[in-house]
């Protein structure tokens, strides 16, 4: 029986979070699109003014066929909503493949809905791919909503091509 | 018409407070408005604030009906994507309806566009309601694309009773 434990990053745990961030992105078939370095992630996180905070999820060394110890993360921040104020966005959750069925995902989940909870947040909120069934379900029978859906809200991005043509003029 | 964009003060807090009222009428939810003025003093102005703001003042002699020179805002803060790194979250933009036209809605996302430029954020990001074709039409033609409509995004949330039901289940360590 597997055990681990979830923690707070550390600067030292950056290259993991790197190496993790890449896996999920080669899951989703984007790896080429990862831009980011460790040492955007050290000053990001672990600055003045962090631009996010991370969870980790750790199992002994023993456990681990590939020396990684860290072997999940969910990297979330704070945002604002002017209506109801703080909330908590979780921006990615990933487990390792061979770690998954061992509860490490609901208590991440669990941990961050704590933090959510102690930090005076009125809700959480992330995004999910509408093919990404399997997720949908799992949250809605949890008891999220689907805002898109319910609300009609729609997700707009400019690129920064566009926001230097603004910034231009 | 002459208008100046600056960051809010703390003072500003009670105009930007009217105007999120305003455009959550116009969204069709006011009584969805739980936060009052003193709240975001508290959230804007603290050791790391939560969110950033800047308004559109106009002159005295160009003031509004019933009196007010705080005539636009926007509400922003910095979100982070695992692939790129610092983004700008565009949470409100709104000007009153008797000052449109005149390019305040234009500069104030311009002039958020340059702040998040200089916190070297790569890109911006915003919601609009599906049924509010005007504001679609003004990101799209300022450059946004629909992540909703290309990239089949849904924004989920989990809240109130949701929200504490997840926080106490899952197993026992």
């Amino acid at each position: 029986m597997a055990s681990f434990i979830l923690r707070k990053a550390e600067p030292k745990d950056v290259s993991d979070i790197l190496r993790l961030i890449k896996e999920l992105a080669k899951f989703e078939e984007m790896e080429e699109k990862v831009m980011l370095s460790e040492k955007e992630l050290l000053e990001d996180g672990f600055g003045e003014h962090p631009f996010y905070h991370c969870l980790v999820a750790e199992v002994p060394k023993e456990q681990s066929s590939d020396d990684y110890s860290v072997i999940g993360f969910a990297m979330y921040y704070f945002t604002y909503d002017p209506w109801i104020g703080k909330l908590l966005y979780l921006e990615d959750f990933y487990v390792m493949q061979d770690f998954r069925g061992l509860g490490i995902g609901s208590r991440i989940l669990k941990v961050l809905s704590e933090t959510a909870v102690k930090t005076r947040c009125s809700a959480m909120h992330f995004i999910v791919a509408e093919n990404n069934t399997k997720s949908i379900e799992f949250y809605k029978r949890k008891g999220a909503a689907d805002l898109s859906l319910e609300e009609g809200w729609r997700l707009f991005e400019i690129e920064k091509q566009e926001l230097l043509k603004m910034t231009a003029k | 018409m002459k208008f100046k964009i600056r960051p809010a003060t703390k003072e500003d807090c009670k105009e930007i407070s009217r105007m999120i009222m305003e455009l959550a009428v116009f969204e069709k939810m006011p009584d969805q408005v739980k936060i009052t003025h003193e709240d975001l003093e508290r959230d804007g102005f603290c050791q790391n604030p939560f969110f950033e703001c800047l308004v559109a003042e106009v002159p005295e002699e160009h003031k509004s009906t019933e009196g007010f020179t705080v005539v636009g805002y926007g509400l922003y803060f910095y979100n982070y994507s695992t692939w790129e790194g610092r983004t700008v979250y565009l949470e409100d933009l709104y000007v009153m309806p008797e000052f449109r036209g005149n390019g305040i809605g234009k500069g104030l996302l311009s002039k958020v566009a340059q702040v998040g430029k200089k916190k070297r954020c790569v890109r911006l990001n915003l919601s609009v309601l599906d049924w509010n074709a005007p504001a679609r039409d003004f990101y799209i033609a300022k450059g946004a694309r629909d992540l909703t409509d290309s990239e089949g995004w849904h924004f989920i949330r989990f809240d109130g009773q949701n929200l504490d039901n997840l926080a106490n289940e899952a197993p026992e360590d």
